[in-house]
């Protein structure tokens, strides 16, 4: 082997070790902190997972629309799966639409898409690349859940419920504030955090 | 000269290989299937983790939040552990606060820190609702993972750091605090 050839060779596993090593990206700390609870949302468009783009404005719901940051490989998100599937399906017919965001740069569009297949996940999802909605909103876990109104104002940011496990679940909270705001009723608890997975932004 | 250039690309695949599978894919082959471990994991409330942050003590004190299905938790720990070795226990007292499941706290949760070596006092949140645990460590705080917490002698919060531990500033800040 020459001299060059072993060059090229160790220069080629530095950059895949370098690679591998800063995986990480953008670290959390520089994120902006989330919205106030009262702020309006700007409206957005994102790619769904065709790569067809969507307009928030063309699939909320008439009543209010919950964003949920989520994760293809995350066994925090993952855990919540079923749930979500079923607050989707729950409230559909209440006029509020679940959308599903996936703003992780591990995950690309291809395999969000086979991960809502194999786990049976029927609302839209929506892919963020370069974490342009996941940075407006200050979003920085999975799974992290905004509940808007129908003019996008903000009522509820954080956690669905306290537990990763179905059977521990003692305060039910993105549901209790869809509640209330679709009864008329003041939301309790705007704002309620669980420990969950970085969101892995680009 | 054939037989040592198939050797030195052999191993240098090899290497190339370790360092690109996934964190995630890696994962099933360095926790073994559940067996009962000697624990040195300590389950702490809410209020225990408080009392942990808030007391006085005679040096500063460094917590990490991690968890075993948290890939940049597992990556960082290897660093934590040099950074353990480095200053404690003679200028710094550090601790580790698992967020797994209490059923993982003889399992697991050893298995991994055993795994990287880590011998700083480990603690498992025993908690219902974790929003009460994240608020005493920092209201500012989401609840993502890994996320790293430098309180100083008398308990009042320096430094923090969420994702995965940068090393070096984590060092300088670290240093600014033993100085002094």
């Amino acid at each position: 082997m020459t001299k060059r050839n072993l060059s090229i060779l160790l220069a080629a596993l530095f950059v895949t070790i370098g690679a591998a090593v800063a995986g990480s990206g953008r670290m959390n700390s520089e994120i902006p902190a989330p919205p106030a609870i009262g702020a309006t949302i700007d409206e957005f468009t994102l790619p769904d997972v065709d790569g067809q783009a969507r307009e928030l404005k063309s699939i909320k719901g008439k009543n209010g629309t919950v964003l949920i940051f989520i994760s293809v490989q995350c066994p925090v998100s993952n855990a919540y799966n079923e749930r979500m599937e079923k607050l989707a399906a729950d409230y559909k017919p209440r006029g509020i639409s679940v959308i599903g965001i996936n703003a992780n740069a591990s995950d690309d569009a291809a395999a969000v898409k086979a991960h809502a297949a194999e786990k049976g996940l029927t609302f839209q999802i929506l892919k963020d690349p370069g974490n342009k909605v996941a940075d407006k909103l200050g979003a920085t876990r999975t799974p992290e859940a905004y509940f808007l109104d129908s003019n996008n104002k903000l009522l509820y940011h954080g956690r669905i419920d306290n537990s990763q496990n179905p059977s521990a679940i003692e305060s039910n909270d993105l549901r209790q504030a869809i509640d209330s705001a679709l009864n008329g009723k003041p939301i309790e608890k705007t704002e309620a955090k669980a420990f969950g997975c970085s969101i892995k932004r680009a | 000269m054939r037989l040592m250039r198939t050797i030195l690309l052999t191993a240098l695949l090899a290497l190339a290989v370790s360092f690109a599978v996934p964190a995630q894919k890696r994962r099933s082959s360095r926790i073994a299937k559940p067996a009962v471990a000697k624990s040195n994991v300590e389950p702490i409330s809410t209020e225990g983790l408080k009392a942990l942050v808030s007391q006085q003590r005679d040096k500063p004190l460094l917590v990490n939040f991690w968890a075993t299905w948290c890939d940049p938790c597992r990556d960082e720990f290897p660093d934590l552990v040099k950074i353990d070795n480095e200053y404690r226990p003679k200028s710094l007292d550090f601790v580790t606060v698992s967020l797994d499941e209490v059923k993982d706290i003889k399992t697991q949760v050893p298995q991994f820190l055993a795994q990287m070596k880590a011998s700083m006092p480990a603690y498992l949140l025993d908690a219902k609702d974790p929003e009460p645990a994240i608020n005493a460590i920092d209201t500012k705080w989401q609840g993502d993972l890994p996320a790293t917490f430098l309180f100083s002698d008398k308990g009042v919060l320096i430094y923090k750091h969420f994702g995965r531990v940068n090393t070096a500033e984590l060092r300088e800040q670290i240093q600014k605090l033993v100085k002094e």
